[in-house]
């Protein structure tokens, strides 16, 4: 709502400046979100809450100030004077729910002209476009008591009257913005004998607008049902100065006041002679009274204020308090329909007692606090991560459902099962996502385009999916993506797969979560957007808990980026739902180890995990650990061959093992190994 | 006889002089003093040597092997000496190549600020509680006190999935979820994602908000200013400067929003603070009754404070940030940055 300094100076004196006025007006509730010198004046922008429409206007906002500064709100004399033909508008309310008062008045031989400069002036500075005499003054008095006003070209009021009814099988009505709306059954119109006239609170009609050749009008000023109003608005996705301050709540007392107002201006400015007043109000107002203790004040603000300074303020509120006894009731004026209950009242003291004056104290409290374990985990997860050289990434939740296709994911696969945003800002983010992968391989296809060639970045986010209930199931999902690329690890690494190193980060977490059995299995695994050679899934505690592996060339040409690109997703529930409690002292062995190497060749098939169990579970409580140290395809192994290296630590508990102890495991393990593997010991 | 241990010892002492480098020294040792050196020889074949004769002969024989190995000694530490001073030479690395370490990735920026948070309130006692990010229209609306139709509504622009179902627009139906659950006295925050219908440089349709809560039977609008302002103190510093000042939020009554001295200017006006010297960055208030009576909560026998603000907004004043949309571009130059 924008306001002239010197329009509130007409209503309340104040010489503060008018930054002084801003801060107060924000300081009471009402935050002045801009200023604008112009001229001679200056222009507040003021933020009014939706619970406040009685501050929707220059009187409105006067009589704040004037509350809040402890001044006398100049109350306009309204005076109107009636010609002496008695003509009264005929008014029918069919629905009274919808339509509370509707009052009106008819004003004969209007010269339509453009309003006198001090009020188009005054439109035209506070956002509305000047039209003529007729209209601009049903807007200024909108602007200045707050009350929504329409003005009908009476001699196009077929039968001269006035009907408010629901729009029934009237499906259409031509807009004074000169288009044709659809209406439902339920909108509110006004009618005259025969058809719609105004779509009642939102906007009137093309044909019965004040033009240059009217003569006679009939002023409406009307009290209609909020929710009306606002079903209407959104339904047409049409709002205007009328329907925002109709379904914020008109000041029904006050609406006589503002018609009085604009007819006495038109009368004025563009002649003519006004009617008797026309007011059908079927269910008269009834203030509401609102049983007060003063003591709850202090209860609720932790103040000790004054019952005499608390009425006080609630008077300069224009709030009325009667007394019976012991108890008190508060009264609230008309235009504050917000006020409903004693927290209400309890807030305006507040306000207007000022927040400030309210001390800073701390509330005694019983200890409870603790980190949930889950949140724990998480920083746990974070930590480690990062610590392997991943950063920690935050993605929207929309997905692109070509994404998906991308991806190529299969038509039954479940992450295509969607759900989908009725009003999504743009139409690739119209589903939310199952799966955190296509956004870090847009994150991937960012910085490789701004230059970047090497790039680590995990992300901890919920996926949603359809659950068969109301709302979907939100588990949360640990992804990350590996860009292999130069960086300041170039120098030292080896010629490796970049699988490795994602993988190496993995482990990380793992020993960091204390998970001992885990595995990585290739066997049976596909996942359509990864490389099928270089993928599995990855288990833990005897549960699948997600795959990671290197992405698949096509899906990354789908996404338009290149390069060595490795991906990982887990349900990072299930990876946190096995983690062991605690940690137990194991005591430090008594003999020493003895160690020995052994080199095998097997076919490139053989995976190296399966020989390192083998070899462990050959002697399993004379073994202490077996280290892959070496894997050497070349020049004196065969083709389709391998050599694996591993270090083999054999220790007993209860004794120092001797050579020929040790001989004697070392050659059985290597005839089992030739028999499982067809290994052979690498001459 | 003597004097030819005494030759001997001459002869050794020559060759020992003559030596250029330990293997020749040790050359040496073993030539006089091995298992078949000369001096060897000549202890072994002592028992020949006539009774008179002996000791005298067994005594410089000894005296010489003595010598002998003294000087061997003192050679052979000369040249293991040297020789490691030249190994130690020669064997030289380029101290300033960049040692091998793993970078160590970087926490996004939201999240740093989030855990400060998060941290400060769990000192005050509170507990860690969350929600769907999908929600029912009643949680984030209704039982809030924003019923269907409710101009309120228009002050978060909603996304829908149904017409009963929403994207959650703020963290506070969590509120509701929570108080449904349990009893009086409560203690809770509840950071999340929430979205809204709305994108430019200072809105992202998804952002992220904590809430706070507080129920007990004597909460007042003074604990709510004394909890905020140790929050604030913490996260923005203890001379940071704060007012309170009415507003509305249909879930809170009073309700107040909250702003700190300008971060960026300190207070004497600038572009981010439109000149007033104040920002916003909070919303709070006293929890509306009607929001106790949806909970079944009897709103005579408990009051309580609840408050909720921005991560994004916070973390954009603490570093200097002016464009919400980096924190969602995962550019590696910003996240790089924290």
């Amino acid at each position: 709502m924008k306001a002239s300094i010197n329009w509130l100076k007409e209503f309340v004196e104040f010489s503060l400046t008018p930054q002084e006025i801003a801060e107060t007006l924000t300081m009471s509730g009402l935050e002045v979100e801009g200023m604008e010198e112009t001229e001679n004046d200056t222009l507040l922008e003021v933020n009014v809450p939706p619970n406040r429409p009685d501050c929707l206007s220059i009187n409105g906002l006067a009589r704040e100030i004037s509350a809040v500064l402890g001044l006398t709100l100049k109350q306009s004399r309204i005076s109107v004077s009636e010609s002496e033909t008695v003509e009264r508008p005929a008014v029918e309310i069919k629905d009274p729910g919808l339509c509370m008062r509707y009052s009106a008045r008819i004003i004969r031989g209007v010269r339509i002209a453009p309003a006198p400069q001090r009020i188009s002036q005054r439109l035209e500075l506070h956002g509305i476009r000047a039209k003529n005499n007729v209209v601009d003054i049903t807007n200024y008095v909108l602007l200045e008591m707050g009350h929504p006003l329409h003005a009908f070209d009476l001699d196009k009021l077929s039968g001269g009257r006035i009907v408010v009814k629901q729009a029934g099988s009237t499906d259409k009505f031509l807009s004074l913005d000169n288009d044709e709306k659809t209406l439902s059954s339920e909108t509110l119109l006004i009618w005259d004998k025969e058809k719609p006239v105004a779509i009642a609170g939102v906007m009137g009609g093309l044909d019965t607008e004040v033009a240059g050749d009217t003569v006679n009008i009939l002023l409406e000023s009307a009290c209609f049902n909020p929710v009306s109003v606002r079903r209407t608005s959104k339904r047409l996705n049409l709002s205007t100065e009328s329907s925002y301050r109709f379904e914020r709540g008109a000041d029904i007392e006050g609406l006589i006041k503002a018609l009085d107002r604009a007819a006495h201006l038109i009368a004025e400015i563009a002649g003519g002679k006004i009617s008797a007043l026309a007011d059908n109000y079927p269910a008269p107002f009834k203030p509401v009274q609102i049983p007060f203790k003063f003591s709850k004040i202090n209860a609720v603000l932790g103040i000790d204020i004054n019952p005499q300074i608390a009425e006080e303020l609630l008077t300069r509120l224009g709030f009325k308090i009667k007394r019976e006894g012991d108890r008190h009731t508060v009264v609230p004026p008309c235009y504050r329909q917000d006020i409903r209950r004693d927290i209400d009242v309890i807030e305006e003291i507040a306000r207007l007692y000022g927040y400030d004056k309210i001390p800073a104290s701390l509330p005694s409290i019983r200890i409870q606090s603790e980190l949930p374990a889950m949140r724990n985990l998480l920083r746990t997860v974070t930590e480690s991560l990062r610590r392997s050289g991943y950063s920690e990434a935050i993605n929207f939740s929309f997905l692109n459902p070509s994404a998906l296709d991308k991806l190529m994911l299969s038509p039954e696969d479940a992450r295509r099962n969607l759900i989908k945003i009725k009003n999504p800002l743009k139409n690739e983010d119209e589903a939310l996502r199952t799966t955190l992968i296509p956004a870090l391989l847009e994150n991937v296809r960012l910085n490789l385009s701004r230059g970047e060639k090497s790039l680590r970045l995990f992300e901890l986010s919920k996926v949603f999916l359809h659950s068969g209930q109301k709302l979907p199931a939100e588990p949360l999902r640990l992804s990350a993506v590996y860009l292999k690329g130069a960086d300041s690890l170039s120098l030292w690494q080896g010629k490796h797969d970049g699988f490795y190193d994602l993988k190496g980060a993995l482990e990380g977490l793992f020993a960091e979560l204390r998970i001992e059995d885990y595995s990585f299995a290739s066997e049976g695994f596909r996942e359509p957007y990864l490389h099928p050679g270089k993928s599995c899934v990855v288990r833990a505690c005897k549960i699948d808990i997600g795959t990671i592996g290197a992405l698949h060339p096509a899906a990354a040409q789908a996404f338009d980026i290149s390069g060595e690109i490795y991906l990982l997703e887990l349900d990072a529930e299930k990876l946190l739902l096995n983690i062991p409690a605690g940690v137990t002292y194991r005591p430090l062995p008594k003999y020493p180890y003895v160690e020995r190497d052994m080199a095998i060749v097997v076919s490139t098939e053989i995976k190296s995990a399966d020989v390192s169990a083998a070899i462990l579970n050959a002697e399993p409580d004379m073994i202490e650990s077996v280290s892959l140290f070496d894997i050497y395809t070349g020049a004196h192994i065969p083709g389709g061959k391998k050599s694996l290296a591993f270090a083999i630590r054999y220790r007993a508990g209860d004794r120092t093992f001797t050579d020929s102890e040790v001989d004697l495991m070392h050659t059985k393990i290597i005839k089992q190994l030739a028999d499982s593997f067809s290994a052979e010991l690498r001459s | 006889m003597i004097e030819d241990i005494l030759s001997i010892k001459d002869l050794a002492r020559e060759e020992i002089k003559k030596a250029k480098d330990s293997k020749t020294v040790q050359a040496v040792r073993v030539k006089f003093l091995g298992k078949k050196g000369i001096l060897t020889g000549k202890l072994k074949s002592l028992s020949s040597i006539p009774n008179e004769h002996r000791p005298e002969y067994g005594r410089v024989l000894n005296e010489v092997k003595t010598e002998i190995e003294a000087i061997l000694k003192k050679q052979e530490e000369f040249f293991k000496s040297a020789e490691l001073q030249n190994s130690l030479k020669a064997n030289r690395i380029d101290v300033t190549v960049p040692g091998y370490c793993i970078p160590c990735g970087h926490r996004h920026p939201t999240s740093r600020v989030l855990d400060e948070i998060v941290d400060v309130f769990l000192s005050l006692g509170f507990r860690i509680e969350e929600g769907p990010e999908v929600e029912l229209d009643y949680y984030n609306f209704e039982a809030l006190n924003m019923p269907k139709d409710h101009p309120a509504r228009d002050m978060q622009d909603t996304f829908y999935i149904n017409e009963d179902v929403v994207l959650r627009t703020h963290t506070s139906p969590v509120q509701v979820h929570v108080m449904k659950k349990n009893r009086p006295p409560l203690r809770v925050i509840a950071p999340g994602k929430v979205y809204r219908c709305d994108a430019d440089v200072s809105h992202t349709p998804m952002f992220q908000q904590i809430e706070g809560f507080m129920v007990d039977s004597h909460i007042t609008m003074s604990d709510l200013k004394g909890v905020l302002e140790v929050f604030i103190h913490q996260i923005f510093g203890p001379k940071t400067p704060v007012r309170f000042r009415p507003s509305f939020f249909p879930f809170t009554e009073p309700s107040a929003e909250i702003d700190i001295g300008c971060v960026i200017c300190g207070g004497t006006g600038c572009r981010v603070c439109k000149n007033t010297g104040w920002i916003e960055i909070l919303g709070a208030g006293m929890i509306n009754p009607r929001v106790f009576e949806m909970v079944g909560y009897d709103p005579e026998a408990y009051t309580g404070f609840a408050f909720g603000m921005g991560i994004e907004r916070i973390t954009m004043l603490k570093y200097g940030i002016d464009d919400i949309r980096l924190f969602f571009e995962n550019d590696k130059r910003f996240l790089e940055q924290f």
